[in-house]
């Protein structure tokens, strides 16, 4: 499927097509990571019942914890 | 000159930037405000606060400063790290002589569930200069329970982040996430460059500003994050607080009911903090080490040695014990067993 993720495009081979599935596929499971898709903040826990769609647009926004 | 045409001079261009102007100096100076970190950003802030004449700030850190803090911690300086001096004692000397009209607390300790009350009681504004999200964490509970302003920043490598969270009015940092995992991504691992810590604390410190002068409506709200080496910039919109956060909604504050931890290893930095024990003598302790130990260094605030086995061990007159060279407790706790007992 393909998604414009942080403004690139993406092509991921999905098959529960939820955003918890995307973001796991991108290494980012546990981290402290926050989403945005089409304007709508969605936490970790939001993930799994996440329907994605081609072409969605998302933004992954990952802490950044030094200082 | 007196008193009130001197603050006209040292604070005019300030004043005369209208948002602010007189009114909001005055509300400065009658302004306190709380660092929590004094390393890259902390010291950006401190710098920050101190200058534009926030009445009273004070400082918190745990650490000293070391020839690595040099090359982005802006307070400090090679003497400094010579003496091996409290970042905190020598962010304190520095802005005393910059501006000695603004009262300065410097308070040498690590943050804990036990003293983080205590420490942004009476305070206007919290500003996070802290290096891990552990820390942080406990920050937003208790800047959230108290109903204090928190303003989030975050540096590592080249990327930043920043957002104010104000308790009522806008998410906390535990609405957006509840891993406390950094992946490995700490200034001590990936590295850090200034220039990202400059403008992420500046963010921060204009934020304040924007507060503490009466001027909520300039609020910036969204949660910005920048990589200023790959050209990147994205402001999300930080919405409202989530019925479902820990804080915001259940009013939980999880991080201040977690039992303190005796053993605590810092991130990624070869070293691990071992507290809880009694207040050391210091004088007491260099006399007792000296015959086992080498190149020791000793002050008011700590005793450093390095020891035969290659680590090296740190003692705080607070009863802190910092053993660096490992990121194995174990090790550590076989080494403090052989030299200081239990
Ligand atoms: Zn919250």
């Amino acid at each position: 499927m393909e998604l414009i993720i942080n403004g690139s495009k993406r092509e991921l081979q999905l098959e529960s097509r939820t955003l918890a599935e995307v973001i796991d596929k991108l290494g980012l499971s546990g981290k402290p990571v926050v989403a945005e898709v089409d304007g709508e903040v969605l936490v970790a826990e939001q993930w799994p019942a996440f329907a994605v769609m081609p072409g969605m647009k998302i933004e992954l926004v990952h802490f950044v914890g030094g200082g | 000159m007196g008193k009130e045409s001197g603050l006209k001079e040292r604070y005019s261009r300030q004043m005369l930037f209208a948002p602010i102007g007189e009114e909001g100096q005055r509300k400065l100076l009658e302004s306190t405000v709380c660092i929590i970190g004094m390393g890259a950003l902390g010291t950006v802030l401190a710098n920050h606060m101190v200058r534009s004449g926030v009445g009273r700030v004070r400082m918190v850190d745990r650490d000293y400063v070391e020839p690595s803090n040099l090359q982005r911690q802006m307070l400090f300086d090679e003497a400094d790290a010579a003496e091996a001096l409290p970042k905190v004692v020598a962010a304190r000397n520095k802005l005393q002589r910059i501006n000695s009209e603004i009262e300065l607390e410097a308070v040498f300790t690590d943050v804990t569930p036990a003293n983080v009350l205590e420490l942004i009681q009476d305070v206007d504004l919290v500003l996070d200069g802290t290096d891990n999200f552990q820390t942080r964490f406990l920050l937003n509970d208790a800047c959230f329970s108290k109903r204090v302003p928190f303003v989030y920043g975050g540096a590592v490598s080249s990327r930043g982040m920043s957002a104010v969270f104000i308790p009522g009015v806008t998410p906390c940092l535990r609405c957006f996430i509840q891993s406390a995992d950094a992946g490995g991504q700490t200034c001590d691992t990936v590295g850090v460059i200034s220039p990202i810590v400059d403008i992420v604390a500046s963010y921060q410190a204009v934020e304040a500003l924007k507060y503490l002068s009466g001027a909520a409506e300039a609020r910036r709200d969204s949660l910005l994050t920048l990589d200023i080496w790959h050209n990147q910039y994205y402001a999300m919109k930080l919405g409202k607080p989530r019925e479902a956060c820990p804080c915001c909604g259940l009013k939980q504050y999880p991080a201040l009911r977690e039992e303190e931890a005796t053993l605590l290893s810092l991130c990624g930095r070869d070293s691990i903090q071992i507290s809880g024990h009694e207040p050391f003598d210091l004088a007491l302790w260099h006399q007792r080490l000296s015959p086992a130990v080498r190149n020791t260094k000793v002050n008011d605030y700590l005793l450093r040695a390095t020891l035969p086995e290659g680590e090296r061990l740190v003692l705080f007159a607070d009863g802190r014990l910092l053993v660096q060279g490992t990121d194995d407790p174990a090790r550590a706790k076989t080494l403090v067993a052989r030299y200081i007992g239990s």
